[in-house]
C-alpha cells in the first residue's frame, strides 16, 4: 500500500469503493482512511444507507400476475401456432 | 425461417421468465407509466424469443433481455414521454443533503421515511441517460461492464453519469426535506 490518500481522493474513490469495482490495492487505501477519519467514514455510511432504502423500496415493484400469465400465454401461441 | 423448438421453449422460460420483475421494475423506470411498462414487458418478451437463437446460452440472461427492452423503449416508447426538465447540474452542492441529515437526524428515522415515500418520484425526474444508469446499477444491482455491455458505452461514461445521478437524486431528495420542514435550508456557507 503506498501513501496515505486524503479526503478528496477517498471522496473520489467513494463510488467505486462502495460498488467494489476497485483493485483490491485502491480499496485498501480507502478503507485505511475511512478507518481513520470519521467525516468520511459517515458521508460512505450514508451513501450506502441511501442506496440500501433505494433499492428496498424499488424492490417491492414486482412483475403484476396477470402480465406474466398474458406472456406465458403468448409466448406458448408463438411456439405452437395451430 | 425456422421457429425456436419446443426444447428452446422450455430453455427461453428457465432463462428468460426469472427476470421478469427485473424487467417490470426497469420498464417502469424508463417509461414512469405502469401501462406502458406492461406494453414494454411484453413487447420485449416476444421479441427476445424471437430472437431466442441468437442469445448463447450460460452468458448474462438478464443484460441480453435489458438491451433488449432498452432499444424497444428508445424506438418507440421515448417519443411519447415528455422529457424532464433538465436540471442545472452546477447549482448542486455535493453534499448538502448528507449534512443536512447529519445534523438534523442523527438517527435517521425521517430520513427513511423520507427515502421511502419520494425516492422513486426522485429517480423518474431524473434525465433519462443518468436514470437508467442509477436503475441498472443502484436498483438492479449490476456490474459496471455489464451495464456498460448493455447501454453500448464505455465505462468511465456508466461511472460518471452513476456519480452525477445520484447528485441529482440527493438534491431532489434536499429539496423535498426542506419543502417538508425536516430540514433547514443552510446557507452554503459551511456546507
Amino acid at each position: 500500500m503506498g501513501e496515505p490518500i486524503d479526503c478528496r481522493e477517498a471522496t473520489e474513490r467513494l463510488q467505486d469503493y462502495l460498488k467494489r469495482e476497485l483493485t483490491p490495492e485502491l480499496a485498501a487505501e480507502v478503507q485505511d482512511h475511512l478507518i481513520r477519519c470519521r467525516g468520511c467514514f459517515d458521508h460512505a455510511e450514508f451513501e450506502e444507507t441511501l442506496v440500501q432504502l433505494l433499492e428496498a423500496r424499488a424492490r417491492r415493484e414486482t412483475c403484476p400476475g396477470a402480465l406474466r400469465e398474458r406472456i406465458c400465454a403468448l409466448l406458448r401461441a408463438e411456439a405452437d401456432p395451430s | 425461417m425456422a421457429e425456436p423448438s419446443t426444447a428452446s421453449v422450455r430453455s427461453f422460460d428457465e432463462e428468460a421468465l426469472p427476470h421478469l420483475d427485473a424487467l417490470y421494475r426497469v420498464a417502469l423506470r424508463l417509461t414512469g407509466d405502469p401501462a406502458q411498462a406492461e406494453d414494454l414487458v411484453q413487447d420485449t418478451m416476444l421479441k427476445a424469443y424471437r430472437s431466442w437463437r441468437q442469445y448463447r446460452p450460460g452468458t448474462n440472461a438478464k443484460g441480453w433481455l435489458l438491451t433488449i427492452l432498452r432499444n424497444t423503449f428508445i424506438n418507440s416508447y421515448r417519443r411519447r414521454k415528455l422529457e424532464p426538465v433538465a436540471m442545472d447540474l452546477e447549482a448542486i452542492e455535493p453534499h448538502a443533503l448528507y449534512r443536512a441529515v447529519e445534523s438534523a437526524d442523527p438517527e435517521g428515522s425521517f430520513f427513511g421515511r423520507l427515502v421511502d415515500e419520494k425516492v422513486l418520484e426522485a429517480v423518474d425526474a431524473l434525465p433519462p441517460d443518468f436514470r437508467e444508469v442509477l436503475v441498472l446499477s443502484d436498483i438492479e444491482g449490476m456490474r459496471y461492464a455489464e451495464i456498460a455491455d448493455t447501454l453500448q458505452v464505455p465505462v468511465g461514461t456508466v461511472k460518471s453519469r452513476l456519480f452525477r445521478a445520484r447528485r441529482l437524486l440527493q438534491a431532489q431528495l434536499y429539496a423535498y426535506a426542506v419543502e417538508m420542514g425536516y430540514i433547514k435550508p443552510r446557507n452554503g456557507k459551511d456546507g
